[in-house]
């Protein structure tokens, strides 16, 4: 009995990689094509987001503030929130949008936003990779004094950005107004990303309110760990988990929901 | 077998409500052909959908003790933005089939040749419905739910279509939604009348279409 439903758990898990797999390549082909540089498109963006800014700033406030290097602040800052804000993006509409594909029972609409999801990830992930190990080169970027602690932030920050997009995705279904307000809210919420300060900067009051965001948490952890004893970080791990837990489970709830009235053409 | 157990269907838009299929009953026993009867707009499209999984019913539930086809029709299943070749790939890897086998038996039966390798969305809609049935002829089902799609493509076609679907995998079960009363009555063992939401279960297709044509 526990083996046959060990081998149903382990036939389902190989669908769903066989799944995700599949969407994630017709998504690449679609957004980015066979052209040129292909799925590389992915990381660019991120790339070059963070590599522009991180010039503005590297001209504005020069090299070194509060002993952290500008450029390895911003950039350390910006691909994180590219790739929350690409995972909301992505994430509205999106069942509308591949609704076709629901003729295929066994595709799932969860798979649509974990199929964009991983896309992103991978995608900022190597951007990341990729414009750190450039900037090291020059020694414009710290070599990552704990990894362990920068891969965790990295990993509560991303799931807390999906907890969010399975939540946008069945909200933008059900109401337009969340659709409309979606891009001034992710605005908005720029101050409370932990983007351009860390937590230690701030006076103790502000800290305290900022540090119950999961985004400041999740950006000191990974600032703590490319940056070890220089700076001082705050941060509760805990806090990002519960909350990425619980908007996935509200989020998961939502969705069946959804599919149940969703019209596919 | 695939059961429809008291399956209700209604459409919200605003704060106006539709009720398209209500408390439908049926079952379908391997082997049997289906043939789905009425008006336009009586819900057969919405109650092959159902079947298919593509949309969920608002009561009641479908059992699939059979492994069942997408509804094939003419849309569904492509993305228009990528090539024949591709939605080949996809298809075969969302079911798990040799991408090499669904390829030559696309390129072979569709015989839409070099045209596999454009963006689906330059087709014309006789050749996405040649490629339509052949993908979904590439995959092995119990149990197929043709929507309409037998009328499709010249003679030629039409002539190949009826022999793979009807003569090759005459024990497979079928569920057919269509207006060609010709087909219908050479093809199907069994008739539901859907009228009004309701449906009406008919062991008899000769029976189901006479009633059908004093509807």
């Amino acid at each position: 009995m526990a083996k046959a439903s060990l081998q149903k758990l382990s036939n389902a898990w190989a669908v769903q990689v066989r799944i995700i797999h599949a969407l994630m390549i017709r998504e690449l082909i679609t957004r980015f094509g066979r052209q040129n540089i292909g799925f590389l498109w992915i990381m660019v963006e991120p790339l070059l987001f963070a590599g522009l800014v991180a010039i503005i700033f590297r001209l504005t406030k020069g090299s070194v503030e509060h002993g952290m290097s500008v450029v390895a602040f911003v950039v350390s800052g910006y691909i994180p929130i590219t790739l929350f804000r690409h995972c909301i993006a992505r994430s509205q509409a999106a069942f509308t949008a591949n609704s076709s594909l629901l003729y295929h029972r066994n595709i799932k609409i969860v798979d649509f936003l974990l199929a964009r999801f991983v896309i992103e990830f991978l995608g900022s992930l190597m951007a990341y990779l990729f414009i750190a190990s450039v900037l090291i080169l020059f020694d414009e970027f710290p070599v990552p004094s704990d990894i362990g602690l920068f891969i965790s932030g990295w990993l509560v920050y991303s799931f807390f950005s999906f907890s969010v997009a399975i939540l946008i995705a069945p909200l933008s279904e059900m109401s337009e107004v969340v659709e409309k307000f979606t891009p001034v809210v992710t605005y908005i919420m720029i101050p409370f990303s932990g983007l351009f300060y860390m937590a230690s900067w701030l006076s103790p009051g502000a800290r305290e309110f900022l540090l119950y965001s999961p985004f400041v948490n999740g950006m000191e952890m990974m600032r703590k760990g490319i940056w070890g004893d220089q700076i001082t970080a705050y941060y509760n791990v805990w806090n990002p988990l519960i909350c990425s837990v619980a908007a996935t489970a509200l989020g998961f709830a939502l969705c069946r929901r959804v599919r149940r009235t969703l019209a596919v053409e | 077998m695939i059961t429809c157990h008291n399956l209700s269907k209604s459409y919200t838009h605003g704060r106006s409500s539709k009720m398209v299929l209500n408390n439908v009953n049926f079952a379908v026993e391997k082997g049997e052909r289906v043939a789905l009867l009425g008006r336009n707009g009586a819900g057969k499209s919405t109650l092959i959908k159902l079947i298919g999984g593509v949309e969920m019913p608002t009561s009641g539930k479908v059992i699939r003790h059979m492994s069942v086809s997408w509804p094939l029709g003419f849309s569904g299943g492509f993305q228009g933005s990528l090539t024949g070749y591709d939605n080949a790939k996809f298809i075969a890897r969302i079911y798990n089939c040799d991408y090499y086998y669904v390829k030559s038996f696309v390129e072979d039966f569709s015989e839409i040749g070099a045209q596999l390798k454009m963006p689906v969305k330059t087709y014309s809609s006789g050749m996405r419905a040649r490629l339509a049935f052949a993908l979904s002829l590439a995959i092995e089902f119990d149990c197929y739910l043709i929507d309409e799609i037998i009328l499709v493509g010249d003679q030629n076609f039409h002539r190949k279509c009826s022999y793979e679907l009807f003569e090759k995998r005459s024990d497979r079960a079928m569920i057919i939604a269509s207006h060609s009363l010709d087909t219908i009555k050479q093809v199907c063992n069994r008739g539901v009348i859907i009228h009004k939401g309701a449906s009406e279960v008919y062991h008899d297709i000769d029976t189901a279409l006479e009633k059908y044509s004093n509807l």
